[in-house]
């Protein structure tokens, strides 16, 4: 995989999610991009168990378990700030009997659903990020599949992204600054996920 | 149709030179036939011999006599073939089954053809030996060429040879590393790895390139038995260009003498690239253009252009 980056787009003034969505996409093909089928990513929020925190009533950490359709056979488990552990798929069947020490806050589970356009050597994938019923905010991700090296290409990424994101201007994320030199991996990704969805809950409900 | 008629004309010279041939041949038998029944019963030795020789005799003149005949026959005929730019297979444009078998026509183009390369290719040589330490990408197919029969000692420089100038070059470029390995016998396969942006491919011929492909960092370069890939091209469309480029860049830097300076030339220009992500085009200032980043590399000054932004 090469390097890829997340950011959320704005809701266009006066549109609803689904025409800011379909706004981009028409852009999207306008410049040439193919659609490649869909892509999902999604989330679930994990709280550690009251009978497993400390006596001082410290709060517990989240955990977060994230799929992505490009790794259908990949479970990823993340911390915030902290490690990203990329596991089998069964990851799941193993959270069910962890459920002494995590519980699954299933009211915030989140995911985003799209389609994939391919352009040149850049993957693109714009979604509708929803939580339960109601459509929350818009992800869009690109991923330059040539380079792993997220700070060789940032300023390469960004030209391509305001070609069709008009005036919203996305600043590098965060994981791009972790590691200078290192090969970009599927986690930094999950992580980008995991920040978009977080900054999502905390905003308020859209309305579609 | 000119040379159907002037064959026609001669037709009957023809037939008789066919006697000729005929007559010649049963003369040159009778030679051989008097030979063979050697000297005929005479009374005396002496008439044996004389009724010999008078035979024999008579037998070569008439062979002399039919021969003459021939040459003047053939005379006669004339040599339609030798009229035709084409010789004898001019006679080919007189088969009748013109719609089946084109060979004619074919064979005028091939003519043709060749007769427009070895023009060209006479220019081309000219040009070059006026300039034979460089070569201009311009005339890439007939220096092509050219290159094995130029330089045939340099072919057979020995393996230790190539493995010194191959490690002098990867002591050269920190950011480059070059492994080599010999897989089919003596000649050398590079493996280029160029930061953490590519990874280049490159077979060699003694000290000479033949062939170089371009591939992602990311990119699996071996086949399944764990063999140098050298066949398939990247994934990738940048990489794909790049590989394109530095095609080109094996027939710009050529200098026979020394091949060692042309492997470091390469080398030096493919290390250009650690910055194929990171530089925007000279020339437009952009980094993309139709989805690619700047793929061109200049030969001299080394620097980034996207390939529709260079002159
Ligand atoms: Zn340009």
């Amino acid at each position: 995989m090469g390097v890829t980056c997340v950011s959320q787009m704005p809701v266009a003034e006066g549109k609803s999610v689904q025409q800011t969505v379909e706004l981009l996409t028409r852009k999207l093909e306008l410049l040439g991009a193919e659609k490649q089928g869909t892509f999902c990513v999604d989330c679930e929020t994990y709280h550690t168990a009251a009978s497993t925190m400390g006596s001082q009533g410290q709060a517990g950490k989240l955990m977060y378990v994230m799929h992505n359709s490009e790794y259908p056979l990949s479970c990823f488990a993340l911390f915030e700030n902290g490690p990203c552990l990329i596991a089998d798929a069964n990851f799941d069947v193993l959270m069910v009997k962890l459920k002494g020490f995590f519980q699954n806050a299933k009211a915030n589970k989140i995911e985003t659903r799209g389609t994939r356009y391919q352009y040149c050597d850049f993957l693109v994938k714009v979604g509708t990020v929803t939580m339960g019923p109601s459509a929350r905010g818009i992800s869009v991700e690109v991923e330059y599949g040539p380079c792993v090296v997220a700070s060789d290409c940032w300023n390469l990424l960004l030209e391509f992204l305001q070609s069709f994101l008009g005036s919203h201007n996305p600043g590098a994320p965060a994981v791009f600054g972790n590691r200078h030199d290192g090969v970009y991996g599927p986690a930094d990704t999950m992580a980008q996920y995991m920040e978009l969805f977080n900054k999502i809950r905390k905003q308020q409900q859209v309305v579609d | 149709m000119a040379d159907v008629l002037s064959v026609g004309v001669n037709l009957e010279a023809f037939a008789q030179a066919i006697g000729a041939i005929q007559a010649l041949r049963s003369s040159v038998s009778r030679v051989f036939d008097c030979l063979k029944d050697g000297m005929q019963n005479k009374e005396t030795l002496e008439g044996r011999e004389k009724a010999f020789i008078a035979h024999f005799q008579d037998h070569l003149h008439s062979v002399n006599r039919d021969l003459n005949e021939l040459e003047r026959l053939s005379n006669l005929v004339g040599k339609p073939s030798e009229n035709h730019p084409l010789h004898n297979s001019g006679l080919l444009s007189l088969d009748p089954v013109q719609d089946k078998t084109p060979l004619y026509s074919q064979l005028l183009q091939a003519y043709k053809w060749s007769n427009k390369l070895q023009y060209h290719a006479g220019l081309a040589s000219g040009l070059l030996n006026q300039q034979s330490l460089k070569r201009s990408a311009n005339q890439m197919g007939v220096s092509a060429k050219r290159r094995p029969k130029a330089q045939p000692t340099t072919l057979v420089l020995p393996p230790q040879y190539v493995d010194d100038v191959i490690s002098r070059i990867d002591r050269m470029f920190p950011e480059m590393s070059i492994h080599l390995s010999r897989p089919n016998g003596t000649s050398a396969m590079l493996l280029v790895t160029l930061g953490k942006v590519l990874k280049v491919i490159v077979v060699m011929r003694s000290l000479f390139i033949d062939r170089t492909i371009v591939k992602g960092y990311n990119e699996n370069v071996y086949t399944e038995d764990g063999k140098l890939d050298i066949w398939s091209k990247s994934n990738y469309q940048v990489f794909q260009k790049v590989t394109d480029h530095a095609t080109t860049a094996l027939l710009h830097y050529q200098l026979p003498q020394m091949p060692d300076v042309v492997v470091r030339s390469f080398m030096t220009w493919l290390r250009s690239y650690i910055k194929l992500f990171q530089a925007p085009c000279q020339r437009c200032g952009k980094f993309l253009q139709d989805g690619l980043p700047p793929t061109w590399r200049d030969f001299r000054t080394l620097e980034a252009f996207h390939d529709t932004c260079r002159q």
